[in-house]
């Protein structure tokens, strides 16, 4: 390995100089910029651009304004809104850390084949398609879903049940059930992380197992695992079709609210404030989950 | 109409694919008609007629959603389109940015063949001249359960009434909820609602919400919610759910209440810049032919314009009961209100 980098090296330093690139690399270096700057920084920018925009009689005026922005904060219902699918995603967060915790720290404690082969299971849900799982959350929780059928054959009810669906529990539910998986493989590469020796060096000077999870191994993998729920609720933040689809009246969140503005409404600059609003709040999550791991890395 | 923007993401994208064809550089030799509809709007089979008997090539760009269609008409003030397909409510704005030309009706002999109730649509006259001509149409129905109910509901005021608290289900749209609750409080002209109207509209449809078990968010959606059981009634999407519903098992029928229900037609209007406007003219009344009309009645199970035998085999007989939709006061205010209902926790 060295010696190609000395090599090559060398072989720079009698050329032309770096900064001249050869056309390959200019080839090369323009797909690597340029291809994220169109497809990803173009967009955002140019929703940017419009959220400042102002809007008359359907038709974009093209003068700058902030009134999009003031619509926003002066509306009771997109403010409690978007609180509410704040609230929705963190509660969804939450449950992912815990259930997921328990789940990769059982993984994690595993020996062998088993071990990787119960993580790919896990992982699993992760390549169906996501309408799919939430069909498939409503049939089980359903009127005359697999919940009921189970509950009444086994005699604790004797009428199907309502209490599972079209409400704030089969939301929480069918969100949990569908974003564990993204809890479970971070928090799995944080537990992975703690080396090996740490935990027979607390063994070999007497900590008991339930000492050395407490002592070692939970604070170790907190952050990690913290990082991991922020990412989740990230992504739980955007999903307005499953509350939609399984909350009921009860199910409107802000990403439909961003929705509705474009369609027939046709207020596009408005639409783009409120995911302007949306976007900040996912940045600021993403800068707290990345310096919670930076911290964590650098003990 | 948003009912077929949630058919599926496999068609839209397929639209899309296809759409993507009107990139493509136009024929040099011969007349070339370009057309941007609907899937089941412009089929082969009439589509090669059409050719062979203008001598003229046509492409088809599809199209997912209305607003891809105002997108694409704004992006050339209509020059990249000679005709189109697009719903009444849609023509306020259309016309207003100039972005279609009036039809020449004395150019679409066919015309004779609409059926009276299609003659003079209010929602797409403009200064007294036409700027298009219906083609399909249905409405956004009750549909109600047969085992619960053994003769059909005769008015909207069933979807209020407790008894049926949490076996109902509406539409997550809020032009088409807004437009049949004026319909139920009686109020003349539900596309434009005065203030007072506005906030009545809203009181009536809290009021609903806390009989809603769902605000269903498409076509299938509803009628996997309706078909999974513990629901009687539903404001509809359109009359092709309740053949859906059927073939899952539940027993359902479809009325118009008394009040009337929303109609909609989807009709063909020629671009401000169509290129060949003798040639977007004879499309249209191609279009007006009994046999296109039959077909699309039997294919699509949506009503047609000009074959009223077509109609009644599968039970649309009442287009003069429909209130055909137009372009609302402020559709901003609508969502709004709409948004302000769902925002809204249920007062118990």
């Amino acid at each position: 390995m060295m010696t190609v980098v000395s090599a090559e090296l060398a072989d720079t330093s009698v050329g032309p100089p770096r900064w001249l690139a050869s056309p390959g690399k200019i080839v090369v270096r323009l797909l690597v910029y340029g291809v994220p700057t169109v497809m990803i920084l173009a967009p955002l920018m140019s929703f940017l651009a419009y959220s400042f925009l102002e809007q008359k009689d359907n038709i974009v005026t093209g003068h700058l304004t902030l009134a999009n922005y003031a619509a926003f904060f002066q509306s009771g219902s997109y403010l409690y809104v978007f609180f509410g699918t704040v609230k929705l995603a963190f509660v969804v967060a939450t449950v992912a850390l815990f259930l997921g915790y328990i789940i990769s720290y059982l993984i994690w404690r595993l020996e062998g084949s088993t071990r990787y082969l119960l993580l790919l299971l896990s992982a699993l849900p992760l390549v169906m398609n996501y309408v799919v799982k939430i069909y498939a959350m409503r049939s089980i929780l359903g009127f005359n879903g697999f919940l009921n059928s189970f509950l009444m054959a086994s005699g604790i009810i004797n009428a199907p049940s309502k209490l599972f669906i079209f409400n704030q529990t089969a939301v929480m539910l069918a969100m949990a059930v569908i974003y564990l998986p993204f809890g479970i493989l971070p928090i799995f590469l944080a537990l992975e992380r703690i080396p090996q020796s740490l935990l027979s060096a607390a063994a070999d000077l007497g900590a008991k197992p339930g000492q050395i999870f407490l002592t070692v191994i939970l604070p170790l993998s907190l952050p990690g695992s913290i990082a991991g729920a922020l990412f989740v609720m990230v992504i739980a933040l955007g999903d307005y079709l499953t509350p939609q689809m399984v909350g009921g009246s009860e199910g409107f969140t802000f990403g439909r609210a961003i929705w509705s503005q474009f369609g027939m409404a046709f207020n596009w600059p408005f639409g783009a404030a409120l995911a302007v609003v949306l976007l900040v709040t996912v940045i600021a999550l993403i800068g707290l989950a990345s310096l919670i791991a930076r911290k964590a890395r650098l003990g | 109409m948003k009912r077929r923007e949630f058919l599926s993401l496999t068609t839209t994208m397929a639209a899309g694919a296809l759409a993507s064809s009107a990139f493509k550089p136009a024929k040099a030799a011969g007349k070339e008609l370009r057309i941007l509809t609907w899937e089941g709007y412009a089929d082969d089979q009439w589509v090669k007629a059409f050719e062979q008997k203008t001598g003229s090539t046509v492409s088809i760009s599809y199209t997912g959603s209305v607003d891809e269609i105002f997108a694409k008409m704004t992006a050339s003030g209509g020059a990249d389109f000679d005709v189109i397909a697009i719903e009444t409510s849609s023509y306020k704005r259309l016309t207003q940015e100039k972005l279609l030309q009036p039809v020449d009706l004395a150019k679409v002999p066919q015309s004779s063949n609409l059926l009276p109730a299609f003659r003079s649509v209010s929602a797409i006259i403009f200064d007294g001249k036409p700027y298009a001509v219906p083609f399909a149409w249905g409405s956004i129905p009750l549909i109600y359960s047969t085992d619960t109910f053994k003769t059909a509901p005769d008015s909207w005021s069933i979807l209020w009434d407790p008894k049926y608290k949490g076996r109902i289900i509406v539409m997550d749209d809020a032009n088409n909820a807004i437009v049949t609750t004026a319909l139920l409080l009686g109020f003349k002209d539900p596309f434009n609602l005065s203030a007072d109207q506005f906030l009545q509209v809203k009181a009536k449809l809290l009021e609903q919400k806390a009989n809603v078990a769902s605000y269903y968010a498409g076509f299938d959606d509803g009628v996997s919610i309706f078909a999974q059981g513990g629901i009687d009634l539903m404001m509809s999407m359109g009359e092709p759910q309740a053949p859906m519903l059927r073939s899952r098992g539940a027993n359902v029928g479809l009325t118009i209440p008394k009040e009337g229900a929303i109609g909609w037609i989807d009709c063909w209007a020629i671009s401000a810049k169509a290129r060949d406007t003798e040639l977007a003219h004879a499309w249209v009344d191609a279009m007006l032919e009994k046999a296109v009309g039959t077909y699309i009645s039997e294919k699509t199970g949506y009503g047609n314009t000009t074959n009223g035998d077509a109609n009644e085999k599968i039970g649309l007989t009442y287009s003069d009961r429909l209130v055909f939709l137009q372009a609302p006061e402020d559709f901003g205010r609508r969502i709004e209100l709409w948004n302000e209902i769902k925002a809204t926790p249920v007062q118990q």
